[in-house]
């Protein structure tokens, strides 16, 4: 029965080609415009650390003004980095299966006899040994630093696969040395390729630049006065004419992360925080109402509008767009059945069901709507393409940008599911419809 | 002309859906196009927003020193002296970091001294800064209009140690800021106090210039410090003659990467590509709007086209025997017009409430500011043309159909 009715199908797309062709590129263009948006969507508010949800906590504390809120459109958010007296003590607590506090930092790569011993700007990420096996960093070669080097200088160094193949031509580079602004560091692991879509665990510079070049073990970068590159925030008027100031300051410049197991050891965690707030406070730190939170990823990426409002009203837009594709078809599909209504009455007659007539136009429908998902699939990756231009930029450290425009396997399950949506929305009463035929008018008139 | 609306009117209600479906498609239609509009309206004003400077022709150079032995000061000077001999430049200056980058260094000014406790309440992006010297202005392209520049013997060198060491006894700042200090009078002259109250007298104030965030409040809340940047990082931005700029790129980027290898050249770009970058979400959301909207008009208009043919092709016999009884062409083709000005009209009325809906929705949830009345008008009248438009065809069809039609069975 299916055979005969897609061949039924076929002779009615050949009796209206035009009209055929006009719905299916409605459906088509309709799906292409979701896919887009809503790969763009996925990509944009996708956790890309989801499996880890409830274990995995950024910290912040309200360190900031008693007048003045850190963010004044959002009061009730403290600021989304840490001093660095509050980010080293609470990195002391020993109470979270794993801790890491971090910046951004940059400077001048070289190695000295190497292939191109040309020096060359680099950015860093300066921070604790836990970092690769919380945010679940695989290494191609070697591995994280002791923790004796987040306490005290230890000039090691981790490279991202993309710096070993520039400085090593990306041969097992572990126990080479190069030269990090002017000074001898020796290789000691090697990332394997690696991205974090948004970059959650630091969203300051970009919320989609791909990851810093190198890993620099804390102690070494605080012995050695490593600048941070990132984001500096200070609101006190204090002195910070030297680093011992700046150090001691109100500035919060540091990401910390920290991974809690369990509801009791996020319970102590807390507590921790709070007892270390109240101590601080009537030392006479922390002027607002206590506010010490731990985050997990996906309010995380919330409270930093990852999404912005922008891609909301182009999903919106897209949904609406899709909308008066899909009306348009379920008229178009109406003039096309009531026209071929004497057909439908014949059938009738010799004996077809509602239900059979039906079912013959809802697959024919049905054809429409899968060569719809097919167009619409190439037009989605048209569009993305065009994003991807769209979002080129100069800047190397933006590249992350153009990721936005990836067509994957979300995006043909997008397609499929609108494919679906659109047959039954604009079939269903068209098919319905035609169903309903009174056989006797066409009969009497012919 | 007889437009006779009551039987139009009273044929379309007993062929009620097909007319609905073009309505709704109109509806939506409307309310997309109003708002997509009026969004992309702030956009491109926003983006076009004078810069107050010479945007087209500067670009900047950054270089860090990396070497023990680097010297931050003669480089400094070094390079200046290189960057204001090459032939093409109109002027150069070093500085903290680039106009319409999005990253800057902010520190807000006071008019009262007593830092956070002056009881001057600052903003987010209030008091901007630059550290430039006598050069600076001239590069830039922003214009003086009261005061006066800074003087070679004020520009204190390049700290040794960390920055914000001193504040500088003079400052220059834009009119925007001055008035937002001083609203009651005029500020050339006055004082203003930083973070920790040090005072600083107003030299000079110019016209009109953005600073690094764009994107906040009050992009134009800035001012110039007399100051040689920081080490081991430097920032030039170079003007050049019109015309000259990817020249001048090319030849300094060559010079700059040898002549001291004690620091490497971090990139070299021209400033519209940091505004391009700045700008870079609200042009890709004009883009998305204009093309998706555009799309969704095409798609209305055909499927208003295609109801029209449709009807005209089930009524062929009827029109035949009204043209026999004596309804001329022009008759027929107002009967379509009519009949599709009735069917948009009704379309629009509800997309009026959809469109105000949507923008009130914008404007709540998305803190968009509220939909400007005139846009509907226009989305209005827009929509009319295009109905008719799409229905002109298949009407001037009709009015061809024969009155011999009438005499024919099927």
């Amino acid at each position: 029965m299916l055979g005969y009715y897609l061949r039924l199908a076929l002779l009615s797309f050949r009796r209206n080609p035009g009209l055929t062709a006009l719905m299916v590129v409605a459906i088509g263009v309709g799906i292409g415009v979701c896919v887009v948006s809503l790969t763009v969507f996925h990509t944009m508010s996708g956790n890309p650390i989801w499996w880890k949800s409830d274990r995995l906590f950024a910290v912040t504390m309200d360190s900031w003004d008693a007048n003045i809120p850190a963010d004044p459109e959002r009061p009730q958010l403290p600021p989304d980095q840490l001093t660095y007296r509050d980010a080293t003590y609470l990195h002391r607590s020993g109470i979270p299966q794993r801790s890491v506090i971090m910046y951004r930092s940059g400077g001048v790569v070289s190695v000295p006899g190497g292939a191109d011993p040309r020096p060359r700007p680099a950015t860093a990420r300066v921070t604790t040994r836990d970092f690769f096996a919380m945010f679940e960093v695989p290494f191609k070669y070697g591995g994280t630093w002791n923790t004796a080097a987040d306490e005290s200088l230890e000039p090691v160094i981790v490279l991202t696969d993309p710096m070993n193949q520039k400085l090593f031509g990306g041969e097992n580079s572990v126990g080479r040395t190069l030269r990090w602004n002017d000074r001898e560091f020796r290789v000691i692991g090697v990332t394997a390729p690696w991205e974090a879509r948004p970059r959650y665990y630091d969203l300051n510079n970009g919320h989609f630049d791909p990851p810093e070049d190198v890993f620099i073990p804390w102690g070494a970068a605080i012995a050695l006065d490593l600048d941070s590159a990132g984001s500096t925030n200070c609101w006190k008027s204090e002195d910070l004419s030297t680093r011992e100031a700046f150090l001691n300051s109100e500035c919060v410049w540091i990401q910390m992360w920290v991974e809690l197991p369990d509801a009791e050891s996020r319970a102590r965690m807390q507590s921790y925080m709070d007892a270390y707030w109240a101590q601080q406070r009537a030392g006479g730190r922390f002027p607002r109402p206590r506010n010490n939170r731990l985050t997990n990823v996906d309010q995380w990426l919330v409270d930093q509008r990852v999404v912005s409002n922008d891609n909301r009203v182009l999903v919106g837009l897209a949904f609406a767009f899709l909308a008066v594709c899909l009306i348009n078809t379920v008229g178009l599909l109406l003039a096309k059945f009531l026209n071929a209504a004497p057909i439908a009455g014949i059938r009738r007659a010799l004996g077809a069901s509602r239900r059979a007539l039906f079912a013959q136009h809802f697959i024919e429908v049905g054809v429409v709507a899968a060569a719809g998902a097919l167009l619409g699939l190439g037009l989605g990756a048209l569009g993305l393409y065009a994003v991807r231009i769209l979002y080129t930029s100069e800047n190397p450290n933006r590249a992350g940008y153009e990721a936005l425009g990836h067509f994957d396997v979300v995006s043909i399950l997008w397609a499929a599911a609108l494919a679906v949506i659109a047959a039954v929305a604009a079939g269903l009463y068209p098919a319905w419809r035609i169903g309903r035929v009174e056989p006797a008018v066409y009969l009497k008139n012919q | 002309m007889n437009l006779n609306i009551r039987p139009v009117f009273s044929a379309l209600l007993r062929n009620r859906t097909g007319a609905i479906l073009v309505a709704m498609q109109i509806a939506i239609a409307l309310a997309v196009l109003v708002n997509a509009v009026y969004i992309v309206k702030q956009r491109v004003d926003r983006i076009g927003r004078p810069t107050g400077m010479d945007v087209e022709n500067i670009f900047a150079i950054s270089s860090s020193g990396f070497a023990q032995g680097y010297d931050h000061r003669a480089t400094l000077r070094d390079d200046l002296a290189y960057l204001r001999s090459v032939p093409g430049v109109v002027d150069a200056v070093a500085t903290t970091s680039v106009p319409l980058s999005g990253g800057g260094n902010g520190s807000f000014l006071s008019p009262r001294p007593g830092g956070m406790h002056s009881g001057f309440t600052a903003q987010q992006g209030d008091g901007n800064y630059f550290e430039i010297d006598e050069h600076g202005l001239q590069t830039l392209g922003v214009r003086l209009i009261a005061g006066r520049n800074f003087r070679p013997d004020e520009i204190a060198p390049a700290p040794l140690s960390l920055a914000h060491t001193e504040f500088a006894p003079s400052v220059i700042i834009t009119q925007a800021y001055a008035r937002y200090l001083f609203p009651d009078g005029n500020p050339l002259g006055r004082t203003v106090y930083d973070y920790l109250s040090r005072p600083a007298r107003i030299i000079g104030i110019i016209d009109h210039m953005h600073g690094a965030w764009p994107t906040v409040d009050h992009p134009d809340r800035v001012y110039f410090l007399p100051r040689m940047a920081y080490g081991p990082r430097a920032t030039y931005l170079v003007r050049t003659e019109p015309g000259e700029l990817n020249r001048v790129m090319a030849q300094v980027e060559q010079h700059m990467g040898t002549s001291n290898s004690d620091r490497v050249i971090n990139w070299v770009r021209t400033l519209s590509s940091f505004k391009a970058d700045t700008y870079m979400s609200d042009r890709n959301m004009g883009t998305f709007l204009v093309t998706v909207t555009s799309l969704l008009l095409a798609i209305a208009s055909l499927g208003i086209f295609g109801l029209a043919t449709f009807n005209v092709n089930t009524r062929t016999k009827q029109i035949g025997t009204r043209r026999a009884v004596g309804a001329r062409r022009r008759d027929i083709v107002a009967y379509f017009m009519v009949e599709n000005w009735l069917i948009t009209t009704a379309g629009i009325v509800v997309g009026c409430a959809m469109a105000l809906g949507v923008g009130y929705w914008l404007s709540h949830q998305y803190a968009m500011p509220r939909l400007d009345l005139y846009f509907l008008v226009g989305g209005v009248l827009g929509l009319w043309g295009l109905g008719l438009l799409a229905a002109w065809q298949p009407a001037r069809r009709a009015a061809t159909i024969s009155p011999a039609v009438a005499t024919r069975t099927v």
